[in-house]
């Protein structure tokens, strides 16, 4: 009894929509819910915003995804409906942390570290677009990336020439690399333009196979074809093995997403190249979602965990949640963060439970790792992006390794430190800490107290004196599930993707908008006013 | 330096749901009052430009925007705030009794460099009520306790009649101004984003 006091009852108990968890698709779903007029209840079990798109102080990270990591559930009964209890299945296993140094722990709340990193966002995509459109770019600042790298044959790290005054002073394409590079860019640029002369264009037969052939057909060398695969298109796995590649890219998918990356150069006038990072980490743009879902009517209430799922006696059908408290609470639409399971009961399946046991069987995984230090992987800059492609680290590697290092400049961690995220897709978790420790080593020189397993450190030692030295890492698998909506009354929204941007996650958090609400636009178009000529508010209305 | 920082100040209002934080807001920069309560939705911030010493700063104020009624205000609302006020309703113990927990709050969700310094000003509001009959909080006790924290500045104001909220701001914008902000946040300058091919438009959307 003593603990249902410390919970707040909530009023009214009928709302048009209840979401559970503040992870980003819930966030964005909730305020757009909120901007179509809905009555909305949001709530998490946590304290505070994010779910699994959060950045967290350094000391709350481990036990979050340690706490993510094991199956729980709750049991409680209701007189009137159906009541099955919610339990939680694991989404990241093999935690494992080295600490090097005391000091990343002792300036704990100085970091905020992402959950689902790395991740960035192009100046032009639709991430952008739904910022400005919302204007929730008023709650949020963002910095460039201000450089990216791809590893080189000798180990070193070599600029990625991604326009044009990159391309004239790089250093380490030769001559006729920087003339091919440069033509192609104009032959896309051809591609994409308003002429139609046919001869500009690219043909269909080009355009539906694989970017790689068509990269080789016009002549790109090999590091011209590595750097525009792995570092622009962003491809995940090897595109050059076509027959175990689990992703190959179109040339039409290719170049739309070159396209998406050129476009992105120059859109803001003071943003150094394509990408950008918001300040404060990933974790603000739940909040700043559900700020606005908040300035539009969505009741939040934070640390309030719900235990059931109430169904109809008669029907099976959805009718409500009963929170930790005792209290229920009705609508007519539930959304629910992906680490939820509701077991089916013996007479009335839940709605949503046969999409779980289909998921876990063929569930893709991606490697995450978090390390930090006191210097910079390049000395010109503080945050950017490094590349290992496909067998850049050793001959079996499958999948792109991607790396984004941070300053104290974004507000992630404590002045003169960096973090750097890491990740890869894997088929499992050796394989997965395989990729990032390969590439922990390649850039980092790890003090020889840590416990983690380095093979192949010997032709590194040559380099250690110039490589930042590690003082806190963690590595972590993370499960991918898929969009599992449409059933009904219930949508299951997706866990943090394997991409360095947030565009599929968009694509899929609008999808499950538009099954609830298949006559609502999703984020109607509005005025936003100015920040410096009255903040965009209706008080008193 | 041409940092944004130098121009625009960050005040976030904190206090009970229904101490009358909107209120205030609203009639320090639009003069207006409205005797309906609701609780607050589609508040969001307002801002005001204020001069000091021949230099123009404007002021933006942050409203709660109805997330305090459950404490789930997220860490974002509180980031680089550069000053908190803390509101409660005079005829109200348990909103005073509060104050204590906001400030906390804040504190630990802001973690500003300097806590000990960090300026906050403390607002009793609602003397108007019942000719102050049925006040509960004395002025003597709610200073005491502005005292005992590092001798916060302390107004009693009614938003609905418009008393003190001119100067309450006022010191709430000198203090604000006080606040030593962390210049490596703003070095380089955040990204321009209202260049960006964003559509304007001078009018609110009410």
């Amino acid at each position: 009894m003593e603990e249902a006091e410390s919970y707040p009852p909530i009023d009214p108990s009928n709302f048009d929509l209840i979401v559970i968890g503040t992870g980003l698709p819930e966030s964005i779903v909730a305020s757009a819910a909120s901007a179509a007029g809905k009555t909305v209840l949001h709530l998490d079990s946590n304290p505070f915003y994010g779910s699994h798109s959060a950045s967290l102080p350094l000391n709350d990270f481990i036990p979050f995804i340690q706490s993510e990591s094991q199956p729980q559930s709750r049991n409680l009964t209701s007189d009137d409906y159906v009541s099955t209890p919610v339990a939680t299945r694991p989404l990241y296993s093999a935690v494992e942390t080295n600490s090097y140094s005391s000091e990343p722990t002792e300036n704990s709340r100085k970091f905020n570290l992402d959950l689902a990193g790395p991740r960035v966002l192009l100046c032009s995509d639709s991430m952008i677009d739904l910022i400005l459109k919302t204007g929730i770019n008023q709650y949020m600042e963002f910095k460039s990336v201000d450089a990216s790298f791809i590893s080189s044959a000798d180990g070193g790290l070599e600029n990625v020439p991604d326009s044009r005054s990159a391309i004239f002073k790089n250093r380490g394409l030769s001559l006729t690399e920087k003339n091919q590079l440069m033509k192609f860019f104009k032959l896309v640029q051809r591609h994409l333009g308003d002429d139609e002369t046919e001869d500009d264009k690219i043909s269909d037969q080009d355009l539906e196979s694989p970017f790689v052939e068509f990269l080789t057909k016009i002549g790109l060398s090999q590091k011209l074809k590595s750097i525009i695969l792995y570092t622009i298109v962003l491809a995940d796995y090897d595109q050059e093995n076509l027959e175990a590649c689990k992703d190959v890219i179109s040339t039409k998918s290719g170049i739309s997403r070159l396209a998406l990356y050129h476009s992105s150069i120059g859109r803001f006038p003071n943003a150094n190249g394509a990408i950008i990072y918001p300040i404060y980490g990933q974790g603000e743009l739940p909040q700043a979602f559900c700020r606005r879902a908040a300035v539009k009517g969505c009741i939040y209430v934070l640390r309030m965990p719900v235990v059931a799922i109430l169904n109809d006696k008669d029907s099976g059908e959805y009718k409500g949640i009963k929170l930790v408290s005792g209290q229920e609470l009705f609508s007519p639409k539930l959304i629910i963060a992906p680490s939820f399971t509701i077991p089916s009961t013996p007479n009335h399946d839940a709605q949503v439970a046969n999409s779980d046991d289909v998921s876990l069987s063929d569930t893709k995984k991606v490697a995450r790792g978090i390390c930090i230090t006191k210097h910079s992987l390049n000395t010109q800059v503080a945050n950017c992006l490094v590349f290992f492609p496909p067998r850049s680290l050793y001959l079996e590697q499958s999948t792109s390794v991607r790396v984004l290092q941070l300053s104290s400049n974004v507000a992630v961690c404590p002045s003169g430190m960096f973090v750097t995220y890491l990740s890869a897709m894997c088929d499992d978790n050796v394989q997965g800490k395989k990729l990032l420790n390969a590439a922990i080593n390649a850039l980092f020189s790890v003090p020889i107290s840590g416990n983690s397993e380095n093979s192949g450190a010997s032709n590194l030692s040559e380099h250690a004196e110039e490589k930042p030295c590690l003082l806190w890492s963690t590595l972590y698998i993370q499960e991918l599930t898929t969009f599992q909506g449409g059933l009904d009354s219930i949508s299951k929204t997706p866990m943090p993707d394997e991409h360095l941007h947030y565009t599929d996650l968009l694509d899929a958090t609008e999808k499950i908008f538009k099954e609830i609400y298949p006559n609502e636009e999703f984020f109607p178009s509005i005025n936003v006013s100015n920040d410096d000529e009255g903040g965009g508010s209706e008080l008193d209305s | 330096m041409a940092s944004r920082r130098r121009v625009l100040l960050k005040v976030i209002i904190l206090g009970d749901s229904g101490v009358g934080k909107t209120s205030l807001m609203n009639q320090y920069v639009n003069r207006k009052f409205s005797n309906q309560y609701k609780a607050t939705i589609g508040a969001d911030f307002l801002t005001k430009e204020v001069q000091f010493e021949d230099r123009i700063f404007t002021l933006q104020i942050w409203d709660t925007a109805g997330q305090e009624r459950f404490q789930s205000l997220g860490v974002a609302f509180y980031r680089g705030a550069d000053c908190c006020v803390l509101v409660y309703d005079v005829n109200v113990a348990k909103s005073f009794d509060n104050l204590n927990n906001w400030r906390e709050e804040f504190l630990i969700q802001a973690s500003p460099p300097d806590p000990e310094n960090f300026p906050f000003v403390v607002l009793g509001n609602k003397i108007d009520v019942d000719g102050g009959n049925s006040r509960v909080v004395s002025e003597k006790k709610a200073k005491a306790w502005c005292a005992s924290k590092g001798n916060i500045p302390y107004f009693e104001t009614s938003a609905k009649e418009g008393f003190n909220v001119e100067a309450a701001f006022e010191c709430i914008a000198k203090n604000a101004l006080k606040n030593e902000p962390e210049e490596e946040l703003y070095l380089p300058d955040a990204i321009d984003m209202a260049g960006g091919q964003q559509q304007r438009s001078a009018g609110c959307e009410c």
